[in-house]
């Protein structure tokens, strides 16, 4: 009789159980508390500064012999970076580091590899004035995009002072901080549909929680809010050889003896499509990337199938800008 | 004298009031509000950076203890932070505070507080992940050694569980180190890993990685465990808190210097209402003296006024009396006016009538109707013998003839006397016609009736013909081409023989001369009809002109001064009117009657 009872009580848990599957699947489901954070919408931002910022951003003249525009190495309609390991500069020679995306940039708690400033529009004007990237200086660029037909009405449709190098950084910064990649697989899983990634993706992503990448790439963006030495476990770049002035990373910021070969952890999101890797572009596969990581920066031996598995995880970092992958 | 030096103090105080009222203003644009609500509003700024802090500091003790793997919230307060202090600075620079030595101090010490405590943040979140890292990994990577250990069949037992129990020993310093970070401590961690590295080489190729990555990530603890401990100490050290306290003490201390001010301004707000208001009884105590003033002043002009109307009433009482007293005689004069009227005009046609009567008189006496009785005495002379008396006496063959001469001649005097009757009887009916007039003179209601212009001139001829004969006077005829009109013949007639009267006598004592009348007619512009009567007689003096129309006016002995004053009402009440001119005494005068032009056709 008691076990009876038991046993219906063990048949309603069952049906109760199913009921609320049931409900979970078909109402919206809660998002999953994991430290790593679902993409958020963009800010919301006046279509005109977008549509300037945008114009902008494919404008050669902000470059000092009018050949390069954001666009050259931020290529917009790919990843929002160019393949090359180190892009070349107004100049046609390589720049010092790997051109990171520009996409999702915005949720970067600083900009650049080693971190020297904090804001969109403060990049802008490093990128601009750099003499390996674009060469050019404000006096000039101001003077061109007033000079020209269209910019003085547009810019002063929008802001009171009309062209100014202010402005411009705005324009850009504006542009810039629409430039988000959701619709993630993964955005989708964190999101609550737990369908969106598969079995072995989750694995994957279980295993990168267990080895520690996690320390480094969580938060909204995987990334992008910290620091980071890069060779914990050994010397990356005397192993790599050939040692330049920005493989000493913050260093070259801070002067602190503690922040040389530190860099700017970067975001995983798209990670599968920007390659070549890190700040010197030296690993140009993602498993080559993976490796190194494994070596260097978290000192352990994974099996292979943990190493694919991850790699299968990173796949599902790709998101969506403007409905294309 | 003294109206101008009462409008010049009126003046004074007026001015005092307005500079009081503009010190009032200055006053309260200086106190106003706002200070206080920006003093809150950066107090309130200033307590949420130091939440912010807070959290900031929760979120660092959570990443310590590894209860979260999310960096975010390291991220975010710092932002929220920055915000915070942008607007805060916003405001204060709005009111232009940010000089002041102590403030700029406060400032810079909070702003590098923060950028020492972010570097340092930033610092631990890298040295905390590799810690935590590593930490995390420990019982894993002893694990797999131990695994292995165990898997180890053909090893010393002894031996064996020598290095299991270090292994374990070294894992177990760790973590108390982890917890409990000495330098005792450490030098176990430093033993154990040397114990590890001894123990290494006794055991197989194999173990030589696992070993390697244990001691590794041990080393790492060893290594990154004081400098967390070190960051964290540096951390909390960061007086941001207390940087904020400052500026908080300073907002206060200003607040409470500005309320202090504050007060001296509503001190001075008060003093200047009260003279304000001072100045404005003055002013309104001296307003009311004007008031008064002027009101006395009103008063007595108000009695002047009155006194003024009474007399202006009197006056007019007594105008009124005098008007009615002359209305009254001016009536009994109207009346004897149309009485003389009356008389006059049927005096005028009856002249004519006497003159009618007098020669169907005359013509009676000497008619020849006599010579009929003579013959008839001759033919009753022969009773029995007229046919021989006829053939054969000589008077008797005359009579047929005579007979029939007489009868041509009494034919002619029939004819002239009935003539001369119908003449009568229309001066009659011409006076009858004055007497029915005079009758309904009041109403003045005008006959018209269509009438031919010249027609009528011919009957005021007529009327007037005798006295015209006897005064040897000569008619000149200027008769213009008029068409019939619509006329009051009656007041027409009476003005015409008036001015036709008056014409003959103005000549009666012309003897040098003959004496001519001219009567035209014409239209003028087609609306007005004007008849003339001219006269070439005595003329009329320059200074009898103007009263030449005036009732009672005459330049003869036996005239009423009647005539020429009826003629012109009557033109008058034709719509028309009546003008005399003369050249002066002895060249004679012409009178010109205008009326309206209304030509029977129009009429119609």
């Amino acid at each position: 009789m008691q076990s009876l009872s038991r046993l219906s009580k063990g048949l309603w848990r069952c049906v109760w159980a199913l009921l609320l599957c049931l409900c979970a699947g078909s109402a919206t489901a809660e998002p999953l508390n994991e430290p790593l954070k679902p993409l958020p919408t963009a800010t919301r931002q006046s279509p005109e500064r977008v549509a300037l910022g945008r114009q902008l951003f494919h404008d050669p003249r902000l470059s000092v012999n009018n050949t390069l525009s954001c666009a050259s190495c931020h290529q917009l309609d790919k990843n929002g970076a160019d393949n090359r390991a180190l892009s070349l500069g107004f100049d046609g020679l390589p720049v010092a580091v790997n051109t990171p995306t520009v996409f999702n940039a915005s949720l970067n708690f600083r900009q650049f590899w080693d971190g020297r400033v904090e804001t969109l529009e403060e990049q802008t004007d490093v990128v601009i004035t750099s003499p390996h990237e674009m060469g050019s200086d404000w006096v000039t660029v101001v003077k061109r995009i007033g000079e020209d037909a269209d910019y003085p009405r547009k810019f002063a449709a929008i802001y009171p002072d009309g062209v100014t190098k202010t402005n411009i950084q705005r324009a850009l910064a504006a542009f810039e901080r629409t430039l988000l990649t959701p619709g993630s697989r993964f955005d989708q899983y964190l999101l609550g549909d737990t369908a969106a990634i598969s079995y072995e993706e989750k694995q994957g992503y279980q295993r990168f929680k267990e080895y520690g990448c996690i320390a480094c790439h969580q938060g909204v963006n995987i990334g992008g809010n910290m620091f980071q030495k890069f060779g914990v476990f050994g010397d990356y770049v005397a192993d790599r050889g050939q040692a330049t002035k920005a493989d000493q990373g913050r260093f070259n910021v801070t002067g602190d003896e503690a922040d040389r070969s530190v860099f700017k952890v970067p975001s995983l999101r798209n990670v599968a499509l920007t390659a070549p890797y890190f700040h010197d572009g030296s690993a140009a596969t993602l498993e080559r990337a993976v490796d190194i990581m494994f070596q260097y920066q978290l000192g352990r031996m994974p099996s292979a199938e943990d190493k694919s598995l991850i790699v299968l995880f990173l796949k599902t970092l790709s998101g969506q800008w403007e409905g294309k992958p | 004298m003294m109206d101008v030096s009462r409008r010049r103090s009126l003046l004074m105080l007026t001015l005092i009031a307005s500079v009081l009222a503009s010190v009032l203003l200055f006053l309260y644009i200086k106190s106003s509000a706002d200070q206080t609500l920006m003093y809150t509003e950066s107090r309130d700024l200033i307590r949420q950076i130091k939440q912010q802090d807070s959290l900031w500091e929760n979120e660092i003790l959570k990443a310590r203890v590894a209860i979260s793997h999310n960096y975010d919230p390291l991220v975010s307060p710092l932002n929220a932070i920055n915000q915070l202090w942008e607007r805060f600075d916003a405001i204060e620079s709005g009111f232009g505070r940010n000089h002041g030595a102590q403030w700029n101090q406060a400032h810079s010490d909070f702003l590098q507080a923060i950028k020492e405590k972010t570097r340092l943040v930033e610092q631990f979140k890298s040295h905390n992940a590799l810690l935590r890292n590593s930490l995390a990994f420990l019982p894993t990577a002893e694990d797999d050694i131990q695994q292995q250990l165990a898997n180890l069949p053909d090893f010393d037992k002894l031996q064996l569980q020598n290095i299991t129990t270090d292994t374990y020993d070294l894992l177990l310093s760790a973590l108390e180190y982890a917890q409990v970070t000495s330098a005792e401590r450490a030098a176990e961690i430093d033993l154990g890993l040397n114990k590890l590295a001894v123990n290494a080489q006794r055991l197989p190729q194999e173990f030589q990685a696992p070993i390697r990555i244990l001691s590794n990530h041990i080393a790492l603890i060893g290594r990154e465990q004081p400098v967390v401990n070190q960051l964290l100490e540096s951390i909390e050290a960061i007086p941001v808190a207390e940087r904020l306290d400052t500026i908080t003490t300073l907002l206060d201390r200003d607040q409470q210097r500005a309320e202090k001010i504050d007060r001296q301004y509503h001190f001075y707000m008060l003093l200047f209402s009260v003279l304000l208001v001072l100045s404005l009884v003055v002013l309104a105590i001296r307003l009311i003296g004007s008031f008064s003033e002027i009101n006395r002043v009103n008063a007595a002009l108000q009695t002047a006024n009155d006194v003024l109307e009474q007399r202006v009433e009197e006056r007019t009482r007594e105008l009124k009396n005098a008007q009615s007293e002359l209305l009254d005689a001016a009536r009994q004069a109207g009346m004897a006016e149309i009485a003389t009227n009356v008389l006059h005009n049927v005096g005028n046609v009856l002249n004519s009538v006497n003159i009618s009567a007098d020669l169907i008189a005359r013509k009676l006496r000497n008619s020849k109707t006599q010579g009929l009785g003579k013959a008839m005495q001759l033919i009753n002379e022969h009773p029995d013998d007229l046919g021989v008396f006829l053939q054969d006496d000589a008077k008797g063959k005359l009579l047929p003839g005579y007979l029939n001469q007489l009868v041509g001649a009494i034919a002619q005097e029939q004819q002239e006397m009935t003539e001369e009757l119908t003449q009568m009887s229309k001066s009659v009916d011409h006076i009858k016609d004055i007497v029915a007039t005079q009758q309904s003179y009041a109403g003045a209601s005008s006959m018209t009736e269509p009438l031919f212009i010249d027609e009528l001139l011919e009957d005021a001829l007529r009327m007037n013909a005798g006295a015209l004969t006897r005064h040897h006077v000569t008619v000149v005829r200027d008769y213009g081409d008029v068409p019939q009109v619509m006329g009051d013949k009656h007041r027409l007639l009476l003005i015409l023989v008036n001015l036709i009267s008056n014409a003959k006598y103005a000549m009666s004592d012309l003897s040098n001369r003959p004496r001519t009348m001219t009567l035209a007619v014409k239209t003028v512009d087609d609306s007005f009809l004007q008849i003339s009567v001219k006269d070439d007689g005595e003329g009329i003096a320059a200074e009898n002109m103007t009263r030449i129309f005036a009732h009672g006016f005459t330049t003869r002995k036996e005239g009423h001064g009647f005539g020429l004053h009826s003629c012109a009402l009557a033109a008058i009440e034709m719509n028309g009117h009546l003008s005399a001119h003369s050249d002066g005494p002895g060249k004679g005068a012409l009178f010109t009657l205008q009326i309206p032009l209304i030509t029977v056709t129009e009429h119609a």
